[in-house]
């Protein structure tokens, strides 16, 4: 089960990068075309014409589909911001109630989202709704990207409460979390290396 | 339930979901749903998930992630560890010589990584030791690297204008036009402070260096300099119309790839960690969006927003006065969020107010900045102090007061940038196009 959850988070955020991955060439792409057709033009050249057709749309929905399916490994390497202070500053029982609060609030919200985006699939399916571009794209395509990353997102927030619940208490990004702020927050010279300095 | 009622219970809900622990995208979600259900009895799903697709679905925002990547390529091509050693041969000949170090390392840093606190993290661990060990005041580099840490955000590709543009759907690439002179008016402010403190404090400062000859100084800086020309043709294309800001951004990315593999530290591994750490970044920023343009759809139903407007308009509060109430909002918002967070949850509330009192949304974008900047060095509490103070290990109070001239010095660009803003206004004005 373990296993098998770690690898769908993987999965999905590895989907996410390949997005990016996809809008970097397929921009580049445009802008290299428009560079050999400005050249040849200068030239007196026929043009090559080379374009990406429906470019601002297809990447549009990439990016989408690229912040939706990365919203797990987010969460768990600790990179969706949040103000810790409190979480940080309280007792270790009454941590493992507040992380276990806010998980529960998460994981409802993100339930929430992901059933309605499930039926923005399902309408978006129904009344065949298409994007305007060159390229008519069928809306539901990038929209399951959107229902898919919110529902791993969703099965994310509830494994880290299970974790936080029955488990160790101890959720996985906690520990991303500190050593995030501990890198921030690394002494580099000691108050007296300091004091030696300003005498 | 009353307007007045209405509003007072979810700006308390906002806090306590903020303060509780609750990441800030899920809370201001949160927020808006409480907010549709207790105004209006209008599918709430329906909308939440109408409005992200609607919001997120957009060419201008695929800027976002292409920007965050080439600064993960940039980071880890020893863009850090080369600034230092890049810049300090250059900086001699100043009055306040190697301090220079702090406020450019900061400026160039920032152009590229769009996190003050990261900023200052990564400049302060290289540069506080060195300086340290040189002998210079520890009172005065603590204070120039407070203060530079927050000026850079201005500097374009700033991530927190692509955000404030998104969220405001204003023209990112005249934003990030807009940003430049105001970032470079306040870089010569602080280097200026600086040269004029070190000229009245001789006593304070370590024996000048033997100057170091030109060509070893280019040879020290070789590796910096590709990447400062690349941020100024990336501005440059942008600026002149020869591309949008996505396309400069991919070919931002590319660029970087080829300056990390020709300095040797682009590895499969260093790679994938760029690529998995913009996909991150870019999704936690992008999510936090989904959350504000919700948030915002929700205060429109609740009727808030404009009717804080016209509340405006009718106590008739000129424009100054309203801009100084809304710097003191945003410098308590800054003791406990960082830069990006302020500026989605306030844009949902505030821009129909700002706009009524007729000032330019692309000008109230870099105002904006430059308030929130300052909010994160506000004594006593700031986003920023709490970084240095871990740094260093004194006290948030010290730093504070070595932070403070800084501090001022933003109050003096901000008060600038309100009497003159053209500062902000003229570049965008002369852009050769109107994208």
């Amino acid at each position: 089960m373990r296993v098998l959850l770690n690898q769908l988070y993987r999965l999905s955020s590895a989907a996410a990068a390949i997005c990016l991955c996809v809008i970097a060439g397929l921009v580049l792409v445009q802008v290299f075309g428009r560079i050999v057709d400005g050249t040849l033009r200068a030239l007196g050249l026929p043009i090559a014409g080379i374009t990406v057709p429906s470019l601002n749309e297809i990447a549009g929905f990439l990016f989408v589909a690229a912040t939706f399916l990365a919203l797990a490994a987010t969460l768990r390497q600790a990179d969706h911001i949040r103000v810790s202070m409190l979480i940080r500053a309280v007792p270790l029982g009454a941590r493992r109630v507040l992380e276990g609060l806010v998980l529960t609030i998460g994981t409802m919200l993100a339930a929430y989202a992901s059933w309605h985006a499930v039926f923005l699939v399902i309408d978006s399916i129904q009344f065949n709704s298409v994007s305007f571009g060159v390229i008519a794209i069928p809306l539901w395509i990038p929209q399951s990207a959107l229902a898919i990353g919110l529902i791993v997102f969703a099965i994310a927030l509830a494994d880290e409460l299970v974790d936080v619940v029955f488990g160790d208490g101890v959720p996985t990004y906690q520990t991303h979390e500190e050593a995030k702020s501990d890198i921030i927050q690394r002494p580099v010279i000691t108050p007296e290396e300091a004091e030696r300095g300003s005498s | 339930m009353g307007i007045e009622m209405l509003a007072l219970l979810l700006g308390a809900a906002m806090l306590v979901a903020l303060a509780l622990g609750l990441w800030v995208s899920l809370a201001l979600s949160a927020v808006a749903i409480l907010g549709i259900v207790i105004a209006t009895n209008v599918p709430v799903g329906t909308v939440m998930a109408t409005t992200i697709w609607g919001k997120l679905n957009s060419w201008e925002l695929t800027a976002l992630p292409m920007f965050i990547w080439m600064g993960e390529i940039l980071f880890r091509s020893r863009l850090s560890q080369d600034m230092f050693a890049g810049l300090a041969p250059w900086m001699r000949g100043l009055p306040g010589r190697l301090l220079h170090v702090n406020i450019l390392g900061c400026t160039i840093f920032a152009a590229v990584s769009g996190s003050s606190a990261a900023t200052t993290a990564t400049i302060g661990r290289m540069a506080l030791p060195e300086l340290s060990k040189r002998g210079y005041d520890p009172r005065i580099a603590i204070g120039t690297l407070a203060g530079s840490g927050t000026l850079g955000l201005l500097i374009p590709p700033s991530i927190i204008l692509i955000v404030y543009g998104a969220a405001t759907e204003q023209s990112i690439a005249r934003l990030f036009i807009a940003g430049v002179l105001p970032g470079i008016m306040l870089a010569v402010l602080f280097m200026g402070f600086t040269a004029i403190w070190a000229i009245m404090n001789r006593s304070r400062m370590p024996e000048a260096d033997p100057p170091i000859p030109l060509m070893e100084r280019l040879a020290a800086t070789r590796r910096l300099l590709p990447v400062i020309l690349l941020i100024v043709a990336v501005i440059g294309s942008i600026y002149a119309g020869l591309a949008s800001p996505t396309e400069a951004a991919a070919v931002g990315v590319f660029c970087a790839l080829i300056l990390s593999w020709l300095s040797g530290t682009l590895t499969k591994e260093s790679f994938t960690q760029a690529l998995l750490g913009a996909t991150r970044t870019s999704c936690m920023i992008a999510f936090i969006l989904a959350g504000a343009a919700f948030l915002t759809v929700a205060m429109g139903y609740t009727r808030i927003p404009r009717e804080l407007a016209s509340w405006i308009g009718v106590m008739e509060l000129s424009p100054y006065l309203l801009l100084a109430a809304l710097t003191l909002f945003f410098i308590v918002l800054g003791c406990f969020l960082d830069g990006i967070s302020i500026v989605v949850l306030t844009t949902s509330i505030i821009l129909p107010m700002v706009q009524a009192a007729g000032i330019d949304p692309i000008w109230f974008g870099i105002f904006l900045v430059l308030v929130v900047e300052m909010s994160q060095i506000t004594p006593p509490v700031g986003f920023n102090l709490f970084v240095i103070q871990g740094m260093t290990g004194r006290n948030i109070f010290q730093v504070a007061l070595y932070a403070l001239p800084f501090f001022c010095l933003l109050v003096l660009g901000t008060v600038l940038l309100v009497l003159f803003p053209e500062i902000a206004l003229w570049l965008p004005e002369t852009m050769l196009s109107n994208r």
